[in-house]
């Protein structure tokens, strides 16, 4: 059996059922599993989940799925390195979004990278304690902050409304995921010029840590197929060897 | 090493043995033996430390919710402690105990070792602090055991100076020496700044800028005051005029940074070097003089010394002079302790006034290694 994760909800699931309809694929529910189950027409070999889309990318890294749809963002934050870990089969051309670094309109004197490294060393030593970065993404915060060469910030985890903590004081500086920058502006931040951590779609991804057995490989060679997407089970099967 | 040592009886033995020969030393020394507890807030390494050491530091959350760190290093809980309960300056501390790093990306290196080390906090004379710590830790390997060994040293001050004689805007100078020991970004910012432009992006006015700060509505401070904001993008409009250096100069400090080799020579390329330039490094090439005559009097051979002009230890708190001790294990090179000058540390963890600070670490179970293929 290959098991394959969608997400439960949202307009990431609508449009996964369009892009499997699109090829030819018709999901069904499966009787009594309230919804949170469902199969192919004509491949019985295919279990479909719908999960949260941040759960899929746990599963994924985890090896209890084959394959998931669901954002690279979320991938990315999971595994910070994909070798040996997962391999992204194919970005999916919906549920685009930016992760991106985001400071107060305020701070007229800051609009790149290298400006917020003068201000976070700045800010240590005039207010005794770091410049606190309120974000979901610690992981991808982390790597891009190195790369960008700044060390005198701290992480600090948001659930949720991330926008909203330099406004209510719990943090001065936000990484979060934006579509259009309108939540971002409404709530009196902008990007940085260089501040685009990761542009980020939706993307079926492969498991290299799940239980790939025979009979797992040959649905899955079968379901890209049936999609006239062949070409991609080599690239995947390549990984496999690796 | 495993990731998870195990010490048999034999293992803890020996490291006993070699640990009280070293903290013997230490007392000889005038060094009190004191250890800080393994559970520490949490707060006191990442504030300090920056997110790369956080990265690596392990935090686990207690039961009512406060962020605790297993140490990665003595030194700071040690510092924190003498600030705590008002020590008179100067103190020796010497400490033997393990420290805890995660290690991303080498998952065979062991998250748990064994360090042995000494701080020397407060005295005046730093020419004499120097002095002593450079030669306890190179008598502590002695008395350990061990007879081969080589050193690499540098010294922050002096690129800090080099900094500070070149004709930059001040928040360059600051940038410059923050990422000093990033070898290769110092490398490209001095290209920029003598081959690249500089152009305004911000109104050169204080009422300009004033203005523009009006105009941004209900957008949050986010924590800095108006005045901040002001006063550094007024010293950017500034800088962005004077953002230039002589192209030659800029090659000039690229090359010096670039300079490595034993002491003697490496020094001399310096002087050769700086002879090119109007820029007067004497008073820190003294001091670096002094150490290759201590360690010569120590009777460490000059071909055994290294200068390495970009050495600055890549754990941010270090300031001044800094250094490697080096020996072989049977798997090749392994640095077997380190130590330098940290003069900003104890401020930061709260002291009233700056506090001189130096100290050395030795790496007992790499030690063990090196002396057991010697």
């Amino acid at each position: 059996m290959l098991s394959l994760a969608i997400p439960s909800k949202g307009r990431l699931k609508e449009n996964c059922h369009a892009w499997f309809a699109e090829r030819g694929l018709v999901m069904e529910q499966t009787a009594g599993a309230r919804g949170y189950r469902a199969s192919f027409a004509g491949l019985p070999d295919v279990e479909v989940m719908l999960l949260s889309a941040s759960e899929i990318a746990s599963a994924l890294l985890a090896g209890d799925i084959h394959l998931g749809i669901t954002g690279e963002d979320l991938l990315r934050e999971e595994a910070p390195e994909l070798k040996g870990r997962m391999h992204l089969i194919k970005p999916l051309g919906f549920g685009f979004a930016d992760v991106v670094v985001a400071v107060s309109q305020y701070w007229i004197d800051v609009s790149s990278m290298a400006d917020l490294d003068d201000v976070c060393a700045a800010y240590a030593q005039t207010h005794r304690r770091r410049l606190r970065v309120a974000t979901k993404y610690a992981q991808l915060t982390r790597s891009f902050f190195a790369q960008a060469r700044i060390s005198d910030y701290r992480i600090v985890p948001s659930a949720g409304a991330t926008e909203g903590a330099p406004a209510a004081g719990t943090a001065e500086v936000i990484v979060d995921i934006t579509t259009t920058g309108a939540t971002l502006r409404d709530n009196g931040l902008k990007i940085l010029d260089d501040g685009v951590i990761l542009k980020s779609q939706a993307q079926l991804a492969a498991s290299l840590t799940a239980d790939w057995d025979a009979e797992a490989r040959k649905a899955c060679e079968t379901l890209l197929s049936r999609m006239n997407e062949a070409p991609l089970y080599s690239a995947l099967s390549a990984e496999f060897r690796a | 090493m495993a990731t998870f040592p195990y010490y048999d009886a034999g293992a803890l033995q020996a490291l006993g043995a070699q640990a009280d020969a070293i903290l013997g030393l230490f007392a000889g020394r005038g060094y009190v033996h004191e250890e800080p507890s393994v559970l520490q807030p949490a707060e006191i390494f990442l504030d300090r430390s920056g997110e790369e050491i956080r990265r690596r530091t392990f935090t686990l959350t207690d039961p009512s919710g406060r962020d605790l760190a297993l140490r990665p290093d003595l030194t700071i809980p040690i510092c924190r402690d003498a600030i705590l309960a008002n020590r008179k300056w100067p103190a020796r501390i010497c400490y033997n105990g393990l420290a805890f790093r995660h290690q991303p990306g080498e998952p065979h290196r062991p998250t748990q070792f064994f360090q042995a080390g000494a701080e020397l906090l407060g005295l005046e004379d730093r020419t004499a602090g120097e002095t002593e710590i450079l030669s306890l830790a190179i008598e502590a390997l002695r008395v350990a055991g061990l007879k081969d060994f080589s050193l690499r040293i540098g010294d922050l001050a002096l690129f800090n100076a080099l900094v500070d004689a070149l004709a930059l805007p001040k928040q360059w100078r600051a940038r410059l020496k923050r990422h000093f020991w990033r070898a290769g970004y110092v490398e490209s910012l001095l290209y920029w700044l003598g081959h690249g432009d500089g152009t305004a992006k911000l109104p050169g006015t204080k009422a300009e800028i004033e203005a523009l700060l009006d105009k941004q509505g209900d957008a949050p401070a986010a924590g800095r005051t108006r005045a901040e904001i002001i006063a550094r993008a007024l010293d950017r409009a500034a800088e962005a005029a004077a953002l230039r250096l002589d192209p030659a100069m800029a090659d000039a400090i690229a090359k010096l940074l670039d300079i490595s080799g034993p002491a003697e020579q490496a020094l001399a390329e310096v002087r050769a070097l700086l002879k090119t330039t109007n820029i007067n490094l004497d008073v820190q090439l003294a001091a670096m003089d002094a150490r290759l005559a201590t360690l010569k009097s120590l009777g460490v051979a000059a071909d055994r010394v290294r200068f390495t002009a970009h050495f600055g230890r890549n754990m941010e708190y270090y300031t001044g002079f800094v250094f490697e001790l080096w020996a072989r294990d049977k798997e090749g090179p392994v640095q077997v302790a380190g130590g330098g000058r940290y003069d900003t540390l104890l401020e930061s963890l709260g002291a009233k006034q700056p506090v001189s600070a130096i100290g050395c670490a030795i790496r007992t179970e790499r030690l063990m290694a090196a002396k057991a293929v010697a």
